[in-house]
């Protein structure tokens, strides 16, 4: 049907929405209702609290800055994921894909603003706990302890960052599979506390499982990670890297081509 | 302008849209018309790339809604008011939107006022609104970003009467400044006052189109009068005898003629009228007739006037 007098669209006033501004609101959908905000703050204030009960009850000789670094990145990593599902989820269980995806129908650039926004809330909120375990190391040394205040980088960096970006991950590829925020967090705990206790009875039980569960739990894998000397062996990580794509990449690829096809009703 | 063309969508073996082509022109309003599951919402989520077609396209302003950068600044969109988050804001939902295509605040603003939401509701959470007040709220999205095309699925739906009168002239206006509007409805008489021209739907098939008069016109070559008089005995008595089908309907005739034919029969007759009406319901009884369940083809001899596509 070409009509010749068709009347074409004029979009040259209207560049396409840059990624950046993208980014920027899904941050500020991520903590504009009453759940996000409260969970991303909950998040700092739980870090507080065990923080503030670790400095109580914990030996003097356990007050080391890298302890404490160590349980602030334990509650982290429980509940950074579950801020990503819901920021991900809330698309489909919230119904608001259908705006969202019709005031920017590349999904693709969605999916990468949302990744972005989560990476940015992550940071921020583990910038936070940083402080905060600064903060109670402090009070540590004010009340007899005397805490070590130096920390190895790769403690730093393997238990407290890149422990804290697999999790995130991890909670983007399942929110993106399963597109509802209950199944999405449950999944999380699931695989987050389930998964890594069953492969621990099992191995137990059988030490050909115990040989074969570094290559197939991701959780296990990541052990050597956050344990020992943080540096993996060549053999360990091959196995981060089999249980990284088993766990990580397969359901990411999975989850991604999902939400680009999905129909949001 | 807005162009289908032979859009057909299946849901495995279900066929929802079934070889659909038509045009919405700009400076008009098109009414889209078809019962519950006709494939109404489905056609319009395919214009904004919600749902992807099985076969044929839909390109708006001669591109496809996935290639228009920015698309909310061009087409404005209101497929289900409700779809949105229940927690936030009826000011903060709009913010989002206003953000995401790059508008200044004001404009949120603006919009609220424009559809009739206080500075009050504008505050409380969406959870709370009202049926009507999610719909003035799900028209200021879609007017936000200025756009010159209008894609709106029941957009009366749950307005109060006052309401659906502002509605109609809004829609009006935007088309009289060249934008191109598509309204879908059940409720013939919703769109019949407002649409300049109407695509009835039926079970994913297009059955009927044109502007009202050519559809009553095409209906049955004669269209219908609402009439009543101080005599009726006497008038219906001389509309029989001029060749009119005449049957009472309430307090007066239904009569198979236009009001011209009615209004000189009686005045030959000498019989004062005291209502003389197009009958909407000859209309309605169109609208009924070519969508219920078994009405599946076209009726022959209704025109195409702005397609030139597909014999209707
Ligand atoms: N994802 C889907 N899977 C199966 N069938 C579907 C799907 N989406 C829509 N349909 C069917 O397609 C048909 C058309 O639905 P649509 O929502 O377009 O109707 P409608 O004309 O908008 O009706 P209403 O006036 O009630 O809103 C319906 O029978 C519906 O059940
Ligand atoms: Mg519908």
């Amino acid at each position: 049907m070409n009509t010749p007098l068709a009347p074409t669209l004029d979009v040259s006033s209207t560049p396409r929405t840059p990624l950046s501004r993208l980014v920027g609101v899904e941050i500020r959908k991520a903590i504009d209702t009453r759940a996000g905000f409260w969970f991303a703050s909950s998040i700092v204030g739980l870090v507080l609290v065990v923080l503030l009960i670790y400095t109580l009850a914990a030996p003097d000789a356990a007050k080391n800055f890298g302890d404490m670094l160590q349980v602030a990145g334990g509650v982290l990593g429980y509940f950074l994921p579950i801020l990503i599902i819901m920021l991900v989820t809330g698309e489909q269980s919230q119904r608001n894909g259908l705006v969202t995806f019709t005031l920017e129908p590349q999904r693709s650039r969605v999916v990468a603003a949302k990744f972005l926004a989560g990476i940015a809330l992550a940071a921020t909120v583990m910038v936070l706990a940083f402080l905060i375990a600064l903060v109670f190391t402090a009070v540590a040394a004010a009340t007899g302890a005397t805490p070590e205040w130096s920390v190895e980088g790769s403690l730093l960096f393997n238990g407290f960052v890149l422990a804290n970006l697999i999790g995130i991950f991890v909670g983007f590829a399942i929110a993106m599979l399963l597109m509802n925020t209950p199944a999405g967090i449950v999944a999380y705990f699931v695989y987050s506390l389930i998964l890594p206790i069953a492969a621990g009875i099992l191995s137990a039980l059988s030490s050909g499982f115990e040989k074969i569960a570094p290559w197939i739990e991701f959780n296990t894998a990541q052990t050597p990670l956050f344990t020992g000397d943080y540096q993996p062996s060549g053999e360990e990580w091959a196995q981060l890297v089999v249980t990284g794509t088993l766990w990580l990449v397969v359901p990411l690829v999975l989850g991604t081509l999902r939400l680009l096809r999905i129909e949001f009703k | 302008m807005i162009t289908v063309d032979r859009l057909t969508k299946t849901y495995g073996a279900f066929t929802a849209v079934d070889d659909v082509s038509f045009v919405c022109q700009p400076g008009r309003v098109t009414g889209f018309l078809g019962p519950n599951g006709a494939g109404k919402t489905t056609t319009m989520r395919v214009m904004v790339g919600l749902t992807l077609p099985t076969r044929g396209e839909v390109t708006i302003g001669g591109l496809r809604y996935h290639d228009i950068p920015n698309p909310g600044r061009h087409v404005g969109t209101l497929l289900d008011a409700s779809a949105q988050h229940v927690g936030r804001t009826g000011r903060e939902i709009l913010a989002i939107a206003a953000q995401t295509m790059g508008l200044p605040k004001t404009r949120v603003d603006e919009m609220l006022a424009l559809v009739g939401l206080n500075d009050d509701e504008a505050g409380r959470r969406l959870r709370n609104y009202s049926l009507g007040m999610k719909q003035r709220l799900g028209i200021a999205h879609a007017l936000l970003g200025d756009p010159s095309v209008l894609i709106l699925d029941e957009p009366a739906n749950g307005l109060d009467p006052a309401g659906i009168r502002w509605m109609r002239g809004l829609l009006k206006g935007y088309a009289d400044r060249g934008g191109t509007v598509l309204l879908s409805s059940h409720l013939l008489h919703e769109v019949e006052q407002v649409a300049d021209e109407m695509i009835l739907i039926g079970r994913g098939r297009i059955v009927a189109r044109g502007d009202r008069e050519s559809l009553l016109a095409g209906a049955n070559g004669t269209p219908v009068t609402l009439v009543t008089s101080l005599d009726n005995t006497a008038l219906g008595a001389a509309l029989t005898h001029a060749g009119h089908a005449v049957e009472p309907v309430g307090p007066g005739l239904r009569v198979q003629a236009s009001p011209e034919q009615v209004g000189r029969t009686a005045l030959g007759a000498g019989v004062v009228l005291t209502d003389l009406r197009s009958g909407g319901a000859g209309l309605e009884d169109l609208f009924l007739e070519l969508t219920s369940a078994d009405a599946r083809e076209a009726v022959a001899g209704l025109a195409a006037p702005t397609t030139g596509g597909l014999p209707a």
